[in-house]
């Protein structure tokens, strides 16, 4: 035994020493790209998938366009000024900013209701969870159908229903303006929205630790003092991050519109995706189609660069 | 080994000669039929082969597969031609299209609708140069001359279908009224119905960014009226159109249509009719099919469109065409793709695939047969005849049908009718 321990470090400083890599430099080396190398694949499909058509759409959106597709060179940002100063550009506009600030704020609140119900301990509490989900996992299109069968004067299930209960006699139109047809659609963009603000608050509701409440009971403090000085604090990064990411779907929204009215009539009920993908592929105008796309991406892009400050100046653990 | 291979030049050889159409110009490959012990020659390789690639559009769920069995017999039946038919949705295939154009991989052939924004890209060679004189002599001269542009015609029709008004005999009979032929007759028959019960629309409408161009045409046409005058001059605000425009809107405004003619479309209009929830409407020949396809099949009739007091009536055509993209053609190709219209419109071929998609049949050849194998699919084929056509030719058309769909729908909204068809008079043709 004594005789053989001395040569067992020997042996292993040769065999540790074999599988290093040439010299320290290139070990060094190695390290400082390995990071990049995990990453690569994400920055190659994002590279692919987002950068590359934003390009484009930019490039289309600074080009003479003909309806076959063709580039005929820079038109001196022609497609922009033709887009802004088309009256219905200015009443779309508006009615996308009423259909994101409408579906986004009533969602959140609805939303966060709704988790403070669901974070209550009742019987048949997973179940209720699970039905709060359908509506978020049903297709956008399907759900944007079902709600133009219900509010259909000839065939619709509310008037069935109402006539059923006797409530009315003879079916009503519930789609007779514009002003309807649209508030329908935020019914729905809110109907499908409640499920992601709910989830989100709900993860925010349990990460409170229940000893904050007891204290507060302790202290002699009201249900909406322990809302207003506890939980809201608490879930506020939750609800942050669900309504930036709210801003950014519904604003972008098009299935629930298209569906139920084209944005019809006259571009009453259109927001600007439904009003770029008409331009696009109804009228053949892909440039000023690109402009309008810019346009939002630019909204979209303060609205989210007023996010990224925020958090930025507050730091993580604040959020 | 030897033997299988035998056996399979055999197989191909037997395939060759059931070629349809014989095979004129698209044959110059094929080596001369050699004596009858001696083996043929081995087939071209692909790389020798004219490459055809087409894009067809997808008019419904058996198009797929009857495209796919054309390709099939097409290439076994053609050595020298390799056949790559695409079928496209409705929906993408404008978008498709476009992509290949830009990333100059457009098709050889291209089954669309439009055909106008690919000539004026100077991307299309004139049709007659690729369709042998056999076939071109049987298309309906009328249908050609609407893929005319500047003396050339650029496209040759596939298809074409053509409305009428449709109506309820059962409704009809119980209100009282008569089946109406002209717009006076039309709002009194309206109201009758209205009076009779109140829960039938009278008048389907349909306004919509799908079809609204249609409701404009049906009314300025039977008024005299028209997109554009004999001179090619847009003739969007002229006083028949205000009219024509004031008095369907009128009839929407009065409570005798159905209630949101700018969100009901065609396919809405068409199942309230097959539930006797509408008496009467204007639709293509298809609805009949429908109709007849329902459990209780309403009682239903058909007949002119109705036109104003001293004007004539006239049916709305719509038709879809096939054209041939400028790619620097060689002669084999040039021949091949002859050889793939021969083919296509052969006579059986041609009619099977239009009945199959239940639309009317654009060579007068189809519509012998067609006419001969169902009486009802002949008067049809008399209206699509004398049909008129949007005026597809013209660049501006997508803005005019836009345009026209912006003015009826904003007339809904109480928009002065003759205001907003000289804005848009304005908008096109200054």
């Amino acid at each position: 035994m004594s005789t053989k321990t001395p040569a067992a470090p020997a042996d292993r400083q040769v065999q540790t020493a074999s599988p290093r890599l040439p010299n320290p430099g290139s070990r060094k080396f190695f390290r400082t790209i390995e990071p990049y190398i995990w990453i690569a694949p994400s920055i190659i499909l994002m590279a692919i998938f987002i950068v590359t058509p934003i390009f484009k759409v930019f490039q289309l959106s600074m080009n003479k366009v003909t309806r076959a597709g063709k580039l005929k060179g820079f038109n001196n940002f022609e497609n922009f000024t033709t887009v802004i100063k088309d009256p219905s550009f200015a009443l779309v506009l508006k009615n996308t900013i009423l259909w994101t600030v409408a579906v986004v704020v009533l969602s959140t609140l609805l939303g966060f209701i709704l988790a403070l119900f669901l974070n209550n301990e009742f019987k048949g509490r997973k179940v209720a969870r699970a039905i709060v989900v359908f509506p978020w996992a049903t297709t956008l299109v399907i759900q944007a159908s079902a709600w133009k069968f219900i509010v259909n004067t000839d065939y619709g299930t509310l008037n069935t229903l109402l006539m059923r209960m006797g409530i009315i006699s003879a079916p009503m139109n519930w789609t007779s303006t514009p002003a309807a047809w649209f508030g329908w659609e935020i019914a729905c963009g809110i109907f499908v929205t409640i499920p992601f603000v709910c989830f989100c608050v709900l993860s925010g509701l349990q990460s409170i630790d229940a000893s904050y409440y007891e204290a507060a009971t302790v202290d002699g403090a009201g249900y909406f003092q322990k809302l207003f000085k506890i939980t809201l604090p608490l879930v506020k990064s939750s609800l942050t991050v669900s309504t930036v990411l709210n801003i950014i779907y519904v604003f972008n929204s098009f299935p629930i519109i298209w569906t139920m009215t084209k944005g019809d009539p006259a571009n009453r009920t259109d927001t600007l995706v439904t009003y770029l993908y008409k331009l696009a592929f109804y009228n053949g105008k892909q440039g000023e189609a690109s402009a309008v796309s810019v346009i939002g991406f630019i909204i979209l892009l303060m609205c989210a660069s007023v996010y990224m400050i925020y958090t930025l100046r507050k730091g993580d653990e604040d959020l | 080994m030897k033997k299988i291979l035998a056996a399979l030049l055999a197989a191909a050889m037997t395939l060759s000669l059931a070629a349809c159409g014989g095979g004129n110009g698209g044959q110059s490959n094929t080596p001369p039929a050699g004596g009858s012990g001696t083996p043929s020659p081995a087939p071209a390789p692909s790389g020798d082969k004219a490459s055809l690639n087409v894009i067809a559009a997808q008019y419904g769920d058996l198009t797929k597969d009857w495209w796919a069995k054309f390709e099939s017999d097409f290439n076994s039946s053609h050595d020298n031609i390799d056949l790559k038919v695409e079928v496209v949705s409705w929906n993408d295939i404008y978008t498709v299209v476009n992509t290949r154009i830009s990333n100059n991989a457009a098709p050889d052939i291209l089954n669309i609708d439009v055909f106008a924004d690919y000539q004026a890209d100077d991307l299309l060679r004139p049709i007659k140069d690729f369709v042998s004189d056999e076939t071109y002599a049987k298309f309906y001269p009328a249908f050609l001359e609407q893929s005319n542009i500047d003396g050339t015609i650029w496209a040759i029709p596939d298809l074409a279908s053509a409305r009428a008004m449709y109506y309820n005999a059962d409704i009809l009979e119980a209100a009282g009224a008569e089946v109406p032929t002209t717009w006076a007759e039309l709002k009194t028959a309206c109201e009758k119905i209205k009076a009779y019960d109140a829960n039938i629309y009278p008048w389907g409408v349909d306004m919509t960014t799908d079809e609204g161009q249609a409701c404009f045409a049906y009314y300025s046409w039977t008024n005299g009226g028209d997109f554009m005058d004999a001179s090619g001059n847009w003739t969007l605000n002229s006083a028949e159109n205000v009219e024509a425009v004031e008095y369907i809107v009128g009839l929407v405004k009065a409570g005798l249509t159905n209630s949101d003619p700018a969100t009901e479309t065609r396919y809405d209009l068409q199942e309230l009719f097959a539930a006797g929830k509408l008496a009467m409407m204007i639709g293509p020949n298809q609805i009949t099919s429908y109709v007849e396809g329902k459990d209780n099949p309403i009682n239903f009739g058909i007949a002119s469109i109705p036109a104003n007091e001293g004007k004539s009536t006239s049916s709305v055509g719509v038709m879809d065409r096939f054209m041939v993209f400028d790619k620097e053609d060689t002669d084999d190709k040039v021949d091949a793709i002859k050889e793939f219209f021969d083919c296509f419109y052969e006579d059986k071929v041609y009619s099977d695939w239009v009945i199959m998609e239940n639309f009317l049949p654009a060579t007068s050849t189809g519509g012998e047969i067609m006419a001969a194998a169902d009486p009802a699919a002949a008067s049809w084929i008399e209206i699509v005849g004398s049909a008129k056509f949007y005026p597809t030719a013209q660049a501006k058309w997508a803005d005019v049908k836009q345009g026209v769909i912006d003015v009826e729908q904003q007339a809904l909204l109480g928009g002065n009718v003759k205001e907003l068809l000289d804005g848009l008079q304005a908008k096109i043709a200054g």
